[in-house]
């Protein structure tokens, strides 16, 4: 029982964040090497290693790649989706701040394969440190030669790559919001097939556009150094490679740990030190969207896109949160719905108006005035959200909940029962919320 | 997305063809399906769209398995039906189950922190939130926490009013104001269940187009200043008419009751307004016709009147014109309808044999005029407004497009939007920093101390520079040589690329031939036009509301004009005249000389729908109609005869300008068989070839064209 590190593997070597260091330890080989294959070639070698996008919904990376146009003029753009805003996910925070380097050549190898000649990393607007890191590399990257013009004297190569931040918005990390939002626009999603075109046809600025997350450019150096069939012995068959999880809550060593996917979840508990101040009651395996897992239904659960599956919850981002038996599941709740209410961005009515909803709901059931019947109201509003929104987010703010009622609904009822915490002692934070200050004028 | 191609979809298992990529809520809709929506307007943008998730259905794809049998795919979501592009096989269904659930879930939504304060609501029984819910919703709510609250009646403009706890998002008005009228003033502010709409920094919202918001707003967030509170809309009734604020010529739809109009909504008219109506239009003319009216006609008594019957009045009005004979003029005023117009010429020419009549108020000489036509062709708007979305470029010159012409403005903006033209302009140094078209031209011109003739010249020379091949004869050369050089800006080199990629179109405004340059001005435009190709293409257009009504009917083309007709009115070389819904105390271009004139005049009668500032200083007011109160005939800039329809009765004893010159016509002993409208429109029709074509049966649809306009008798 080990960390397999593959990407994390040197972040604690100091200066590795600085290009010599980086050259030193293998960095920009996955470049070189690509660079002397065709772009086909690469793309041929990076579906070979079966990798899947990290950044939540396990797309095969490779597919994205091959859909750009292959011949023609059009300019391809390559974003980065660095606007890593889900709650328990900090893995991406991480690599900018210690490994920019990795991130910024598997961009320049991605863009390689792409025809892509001006690339964006969207970075959370929170990240400044992030950014900052990864500025420097981008700087150190270009006077090497990495990026720009003719790049590693190749004059069929030029790649610019620019920083873009956000501006605190979690929906900017759904990846047709966060095109708006670069191209100056509101941060809204934008429309998706079968109603519209997909970013690889019609991103931004209406050219085909590529967008991965950080972790899965961070993958692609070294599946252009070590091969692809290296990379997709490790991991499961359906899910190859490893995976970061950022580990938080009630263990002893919260942080990012990196393992093969297909290791058992409780493995990874132990790998964080284990639980602290009590017995485990549950988890919540990637990020605060996915369905929480109480305890009892742990064993047996295996790490990967299907495991997780099969369990009822979803791998993810990776977030992978913890909580002892002090924790009040209903708590958990109200704050969970109180960030989609805060973080909905207003476009589609399902989300919208059921958030908040579903947040006053929960709200008042923690003041001590519940009804019984708004448990089940709460799985109707869900009901009425799920699948209905505009884009993800409403899905992602109705998994939850519903989780949180299957699996603990005794403690929704112990709330609406007693008006106060089944955890003894535990008092809930108080929180007004509401339509704050409106701008302008007013009668 | 449309294309030609036809593909195979099913709705509620009704096989239907449609072009492949229609949105299926339209396919839906022409096969009698109803889904209902908030959202979906068809001429606003898909993109910030499809957000109200009211008219959501199920949909499957037939797929084709490894094996080859094709087996339909149900997609695990429902999709949006105003969204979803038509493609072969496509199987959709509207009234399931989990459909009827979604619906209702989403008005549930809506309604949470919707006020339900329906009873004050303007909205209040023709509201989609009403009507959807009656039909969708379920009768009660599940809500018990507090509801959204905002101040009301949020002022976003002297015309708009907000009210923000109503407003369900659905981004109508927004999308209108980035779409269609291009100025983008609304947007969204906050996010989330706080997302309200408002203009940046808290600014009016100053759109000449704004009233469409109110019109197209699907709940009652978006309220007239004017119309607030001031009608239930089953009180009201609503005739068909058009809007006589300019010469555009939209179609409308007025709202009245009691004999007032409270409101004007926008009328679908493919070939004019489409379906929008300007800020001018929309409030300003329920105003220009409500107020203090004339109801009877009065008689100067010293410096008083005195109301008297139609009887004596026209019996001093019919004796003075008599004795004036052919010296006698008429002044006519903008609104007059095709039918005052011919029934005015017809007493001038016939009644009295008198060729003095005319209707402009502006600076542009008869010559001027005569002039263009000899250049450009008797058709003074070849192009039209639909036809401007065909056209590869349009120049405009000597208009502030969006103010003078909205219509023809948006159609422009249209024509870009959609990547089919380029817009041009040429304007005065003088005008402001961002011209409305400058907004989106290709290029625009300013022409500083340089004047618009040398700027068209400069254009000329660069275009010549641009397609060294171009055929022009040494003189046009020679010409385009001299004069002031070229400004060697981008802008203008800009211009030339676009003129040189063959015909396009010309809008020439009032203002442009109106100059003491005007000959210069249509030299340098008649050379501009024929080295594009463009001369069949010149379109001048006329400001007031039936001017190309007017011009067709021969008002103008009397010499010494307007300004002969006041000025034989001091002189006394026209002892009578009728000023027949014209102001030009205020409305000629030099104010002075027409109060001059009309001090010293011995006899002026004025006939109009209020007491203006010329009415006061006649001898005889006779009340007449407005727009509402009649039918008629107007021809807008384009050349389109449009009928408009009674919405109710004349003030008192009022009554339309043609009636009251056919029965000057009796009284002069040249009796008329004009009973109706129709009868002066049937005149028409035989002795004025330019009115040939208009027949009835396309004055009921979208008005028919003028097809010469010239007076033959």
């Amino acid at each position: 029982m080990a960390e397999l590190q593959v990407l994390l593997q040197h972040r604690n070597v100091p200066g590795i964040d600085g290009i010599d260091v980086y050259e030193s330890h293998g960095g920009y080989a996955g470049l070189r090497a690509a660079l002397g294959k065709e772009r086909q070639a690469v793309i041929d070698e990076v579906k070979a290693s079966g990798l899947r996008g990290r950044g939540g919904a396990g797309f095969p990376t490779w597919i994205k790649w091959n859909g750009l146009p292959k011949s023609g003029s059009a300019q391809h753009y390559l974003l980065c989706n660095a606007d890593e805003g889900e709650p328990g996910t900090f893995k991406d925070r991480e690599l900018l701040l210690k490994l920019p380097h990795m991130v910024v050549e598997g961009m320049a190898i991605a863009a390689y394969a792409t025809r892509s000649a001006n690339g964006f990393v969207y970075v959370r607007g929170e990240f400044v440190e992030s950014a900052t890191q990864l500025r420097k590399a981008i700087d150190q990257a270009y006077r090497r030669g990495y990026l720009g013009r003719n790049i590693l004297g190749r004059s069929d190569f030029c790649f610019d790559l620019h920083i873009h931040t956000g501006a605190g918005s979690y929906e900017c990390g759904e990846e047709t919001a966060l095109m708006s939002s670069l191209m100056g626009e509101r941060g809204q999603p934008r429309l998706k097939p079968p109603h519209g075109p997909l970013p690889v046809v019609s991103g931004v600025w209406g050219s085909p556009t590529l967008i991965n997350n950080v972790e899965t450019y961070a993958c692609v150096p070294h599946i252009l150094t070590h091969g692809g069939a290296w990379y997709a012995a490790m991991g499961t068959q359906r899910s190859p490679g490893t995976k970061i999880f950022s580990v938080s809550g009630h263990v002893a060593r919260p942080g990012n740990y990196e393992i093969e996917l297909g290791t058992p979840l409780t493995e990874l508990i132990e790998l964080a030190g284990g639980v602290v101040g009590g017995a485990l009651k549950a988890v919540i395996p990637g990020g605060s969207s996915v369905p929480i897992l109480p305890a009892e239904k742990c064993a047996g659960v295996t790490l990967d896109y299907e495991g997780c599956q099969a369990a009822g919850t979803m791998l993810g981002s990776g977030g992978f949160m913890v909580f002892n038996d002090k924790t009040d599941i209903v708590a958990l709740m109200r704050r969970t719905a109180q960030f989609y209410a805060h973080e909905s961005c207003g476009k589609c009515t399902p989300c919208r108006e059921g958030t908040r909803w579903i947040s006053r709901v929960l709200d008042r059931i923690t003041a001590g005035a519940g009804r019984m019947e708004d448990i089940d109201l709460l799985l109707s509003i869900c009901d009425q959200i799920d699948g209905r929104s505009y884009c993800p987010l409403g899905d992602a703010a109705s998994w939850p909940i519903r989780a949180g009622i299957r699996n603990f609904r005794h403690e929704f009822e112990h709330w609406v029962r007693h008006g106060s915490s089944p955890i003894p002692g535990f008092v809930p934070p108080v929180r007004s919320h509401g339509p704050g200050p409106v701008p302008g004028r007013q009668e | 997305m449309n294309d030609s191609k036809l593909v195979n979809v099913t709705i509620n298992g009704v096989p239907l063809q449609v072009p492949k990529g229609e949105r299926i809520i339209e396919s839906a809709r022409r096969a009698g399906i109803d889904i209902p929506y908030f959202c979906y307007h068809p001429r606003l943008s898909m993109e910030n769209g499809a957000n109200c998730r009211m008219c959501l259905v199920e949909m499957a794809m037939p797929r084709t398995g490894p094996d080859g049998t094709v087996t339909l795919a149900k997609h695990p979501k429902p999709q949006t039906a105003c969204s979803l592009p038509a493609d072969e096989g496509m199987v959709v269904e509207t009234e399931t189950e989990a459909i009827v659930k979604a619906r209702r879930g989403v008005l549930e939504f809506l309604l949470i922190n919707h006020p339900l304060d329906c009873p004050v609501c303007d909205r209040g029984g023709e509201c989609p939130l009403q009507n959807n819910t009656l039909h969708y919703g379920a009768g009660a709510s599940r809500y018990i926490e507090a509801k959204r609250h905002y101040p009301k009646a949020y002022p976003l403009s002297e015309h708009v009013v907000l009210d923000r706890e109503r407003c369900i998002q659905c981004a109508r008005c927004t999308r209108f104001t980035q779409d269609i009228s291009g100025d983008a003033q609304l947007d969204f502010l906050k996010r989330g269940a706080d997302t309200q709409i408002g203009t940046f920094n808290a600014a009016a919202f100053s759109s000449l187009f704004s009233g469409n918001t109110i019109e197209i707003c699907p709940v009652g967030a978006l309220t007239s200043r004017d119309y607030r509170f001031r009608a239930r809309p089953w009180d009201l009734a609503t005739q068909k008419s058009i809007c006589t604020e300019c010469s555009n010529g939209c179609s409308i739809k007025l709202d009245h009751r009691d004999g007032l109009v409270l409101r004007v909504n926008g009328r679908v008219n493919e070939a004019v307004n489409e379906e929008w109506t300007c800020d001018r239009g929309k409030f300003g003319l329920p105003a220009s016709i409500s107020g203090e009216r004339l109801t009877a006609p009065l008689l100067r008594d010293g410096d008083r009147f005195r109301e008297v019957t139609w009887d004596v009045a026209l019996g001093v009005v019919a004796e003075k014109l008599q004795a004036a004979g052919k010296q006698a003029a008429v002044l006519a005023g903008s609104k007059l309808a095709n039918e005052d117009l011919y029934a005015l010429q017809a007493l001038c020419r016939g009644g009295l044999g008198s060729v003095r009549y005319d209707y402009r108020m502006g600076t542009q000489s008869s010559e001027a005029r005569d002039a263009a036509a000899m250049l450009f062709g008797p058709n003074p708007a070849p192009t039209g407004i639909a036809g401007l979305e065909a056209s590869p470029w349009t120049l405009v010159v000597g208009s502030d497009l969006a103010v003078e012409h909205p219509i023809v403005f948006l159609r422009l903006r249209k024509s870009w939007r959609f990547g089919k033209s380029k817009a041009l302009e040429m304007v005065s140094s003088s005008a402001p920093a961002n011209t409305h078209v400058g907004a989106f031209a290709w290029s625009s011109v300013r022409y500083a101390d340089r004047g618009l003739p040398e700027s068209l010249r400069s254009a000329c020379s660069l275009l010549l520079a641009e397609m060294p091949g171009l055929t022009a004869t040494p003189e046009i050369r020679a010409w385009a040589a001299t004069g002031t050089p070229p400004a060697d800006d981008t802008a203008s080199r800009r211009m030339a690329t676009a003129l040189s990629t063959g015909p396009g179109t010309i809008l020439v405004g009032e203002g442009a031939l109106s100059g003491p340059d005007w000959r210069e001005v249509l030299v340098a435009l008649g050379h501009l036009a024929g080295l594009t190709g463009s001369t069949g293409s010149v379109n001048r257009l006329v400001s007031g509301c039936n001017d190309r009504g007017a011009e067709a009917l021969g008002f103008g083309d009397w010499q010494p004009g307007t300004a002969g007709i006041l000025a034989g009115a001091a002189s006394g070389a026209t002892p009578a005249l009728w000023i027949a819904g014209a102001d030009p105390v205020t409305q000629y271009h030099d104010p002075q000389v027409a109060i001059a004139a009309l001090e010293q005049a011995s006899f002026v009668v004025v006939s109009d729908i209020k007491l203006t500032a010329t009415a006061r200083m006649a001898d005889v007011v006779l009340p007449s109609c407005s727009v509402a109160e009649r039918d008629g005939t107007l021809t807008n800039v384009e050349g389109r005869v449009q009928r408009f329809w009674k919405a109710f009765e004349p003030r008192g004893s009022a009554s339309p300008d043609w009636l009251i010159a056919a029965r000057l016509l009796q009284r002069l002993g040249k009796p008329s068989v004009w009973f109706g409208w129709q009868d002066v429109l049937a005149d028409m029709r035989s002795h004025v070839a330019a009115f040939g074509g208009v027949s009835l049966d396309a004055l009921e649809k979208d008005g028919a064209m003028l097809v010469a306009p010239q007076v033959v008798d």
